[in-house]
């Protein structure tokens, strides 16, 4: 890659109809299970709507908020990537109409959406300034809004930059993200407040926010590196990405993997620590029965073996290995949101099925569905930005 | 770099010409030769040759040991030597020993990592010798010693010549 032999092609992506038709399939399937799933067992689909939701809004936003940092640090050996992350941007608006959709199932979540409960419990009335529906609906809304605006925004600036060349773009786009990351910090974890952590209404972790943030940034780079592996496979990407950028997002993927085990530990041992009753409940849910093998499979396999198949310098390096990795850490967000939010409706017994299944396949089949027709329809490398040269010629010494 | 070497040293101002002069240097078959830059260049390392630094090793055997070791002192202070009832925990509580854990762990390895560096790289080197003052600003060079594999000194001033140097001449005991 350094001394620049290989001349870039830049590949179109063209989607198959097979693919087009297992999207559609897998949207049929989602959208089947939540309609029967709200007839039979209405309290379940929602909770499994919130956790297939949270999931795929999070990798929307970990989509936006890698393309801000790219930007605000103006980094110049991404912009090769950046589109990829772009793509799944691109999700955000349509995560917008999910929240709205989970709206509906507020009363079927939320305990302290129940007036004849608030009404008895003393608690709930003190937070209820905070905790109320009306203020819950404006705040998801207004989050959205704002997010959706982001990536309006931002995205939008440098797809028409592939157009016009215009340098002024990219440096529109620096304050755009700087207070898109400062907005983001607020928004997101308020956002995680609201829809996982106030499931547990009387149950409170200053750190919960940033524990959300670390598994969305980690799940977002893992998701990031097999799309990108995908595209590099299908030989679109000849000369762009390379390597040394699979080998940078990799190191990147291993630093938040240690950033969630140290910021999910800090939650842990600072409630374990005080051994106050009205902080230990959460865990307490998630120490007994079956939660408790859950609880463990979070530290071994979203840390521990993330970690150590990192760790080497060839590991990041090797398309078909990153592959795996990536795999397993997309999989261990699913059951990290999942222990968030269903211990606390089944405290005794894991509950896991076709409902479970079935909505996640869904969301599944429509994020995908957004980021490839974003990247058929898009340059897949953002070919004017005046930093590529950079990016093409990125190098990673040992 | 702990013994002295004596050999031939070609000079270049142009960073893209050592690239490819030391491409060529490797593959007529030297194995010792070096070069020096002013800053790093891209593809250096590759082009002559240079094999990845066994100190990542060092770094995590270091850290494995301070791990175990930071870990395995907490344990004998709480529960063996001076067990204390806290908040009616156990003696042995690991929740509250991952901190020190992890510190004494990430010291180990960061302390022989960097005594691992200095030795590796023959340093404190006091005073060395000045190959040519320009190679800290606008030049580079490659150096093939004497003892290097086919060395003779009128066929390596050839080469080096051949490759472009704007000066070739002898040096010793760097």
């Amino acid at each position: 890659m350094a001394s620049g032999v290989q001349k870039p092609t830049l590949g179109k992506l063209e989607i198959s109809k097979s693919a087009k038709g297992l999207f559609a399939i897998f949207m049929f399937v989602g959208l089947l299970t939540f309609l029967i799933g709200l007839t039979v067992d209405r309290e379940r689909i929602w909770h499994s709507y919130l956790t297939s939701f949270f999931y795929f809004a999070s990798l929307g936003l970990g989509g936006l908020f890698f393309t801000a940092i790219q930007h605000v640090s103006k980094a110049g050996w991404s912009v090769n990537v950046r589109r990829v992350a772009e793509a799944m941007a691109v999700f955000v608006p349509i995560a917008f109409i999910g929240a709205i959709v989970l709206g509906f199932g507020g009363h079927a979540l939320y305990e302290w959406m129940d007036s004849s409960i608030v009404a008895n419990d003393h608690l709930l009335q003190k937070k209820a300034a905070y905790l109320n529906p009306g203020f819950f609906y404006t705040r998801l809304v207004l989050f959205f809004v704002i997010w959706w605006l982001f990536t309006k925004f931002i995205v939008g600036n440098s797809v028409k930059q592939d157009v016009s060349g215009d340098e002024k773009l990219t440096l529109k786009n620096l304050p755009l993200s700087v207070a898109f990351i400062l907005i983001f910090a607020l928004s997101y974890s308020l956002f995680s407040v609201d829809t996982l952590m106030s499931l547990l209404p009387h149950w409170f972790s200053t750190i919960f926010g940033v524990y959300c943030f670390s598994g969305l940034f980690q799940s977002s780079l893992a998701m990031l590196i097999l799309l990108l592996v995908w595209l590099m496979d299908k030989g679109l990407l000849n000369g762009f990405v390379g390597e040394d950028h699979l080998h940078d997002l990799a190191k990147l993927l291993k630093g938040f993997t240690v950033f969630y085990a140290y910021i999910a530990f800090s939650q842990f041992m600072l409630i374990w620590y005080a051994n106050i009753p009205e902080e230990t409940e959460y865990y307490l849910q998630r120490a007994h029965g079956g939660w408790y093998y859950v609880s463990l499979s979070l530290l071994i396999f979203k840390f521990i073996v993330p970690f150590i198949a990192l760790l080497p310098r060839w590991a990041k390096r090797n398309r078909d290995y990153l592959k795996i990795v990536c795999w397993l850490i997309l999989i261990m967000q699913y059951v990290d949101i999942y222990w968030m939010v269903y211990p606390n409706f089944n405290e005794h017994h894991i509950t896991f099925s076709i409902w479970e299944i079935g909505v996640f396949l869904g969301f599944l089949g429509l994020f995908l569905k957004i980021v490839t027709a974003f990247l058929s329809r898009n340059n897949l490398v953002p070919i004017k930005d005046p930093r590529i040269e950079e990016s093409l010629h990125h190098h990673v010494t040992y | 770099m702990a013994k002295k070497m004596s050999g031939v040293l070609g000079l270049w101002s142009d960073e893209s010409k050592v690239l490819v002069a030391a491409r060529k240097v490797r593959e007529a078959g030297f194995k010792k030769f070096d070069a020096i830059t002013p800053y790093p260049v891209h593809g250096m390392e590759e082009a002559v040759g240079i094999k990845r630094s066994g100190i990542p090793w060092v770094t995590f055997g270091a850290g494995l040991l301070g791990g175990v070791l930071g870990l395995y002192f907490q344990y004998w202070v709480a529960s063996v030597d001076w067990p204390i009832n806290i908040g009616g925990k156990p003696f042995f509580s690991l929740p509250a020993f991952i901190p020190v854990t992890f510190e004494t762990t990430v010291l180990f390895a960061a302390l022989f990592s960097v005594a691992a560096m200095i030795l590796v790289n023959g340093l404190p080197a006091v005073n060395p010798k000045i190959l040519d003052p320009d190679l800290t600003s606008h030049k580079f060079a490659i150096l093939i010693p004497n003892n290097d594999v086919g060395y003779s000194q009128g066929k390596v001033e050839d080469l080096l010549k051949e490759l472009g140097a704007d000066e070739v001449r002898l040096f010793y005991d760097y």
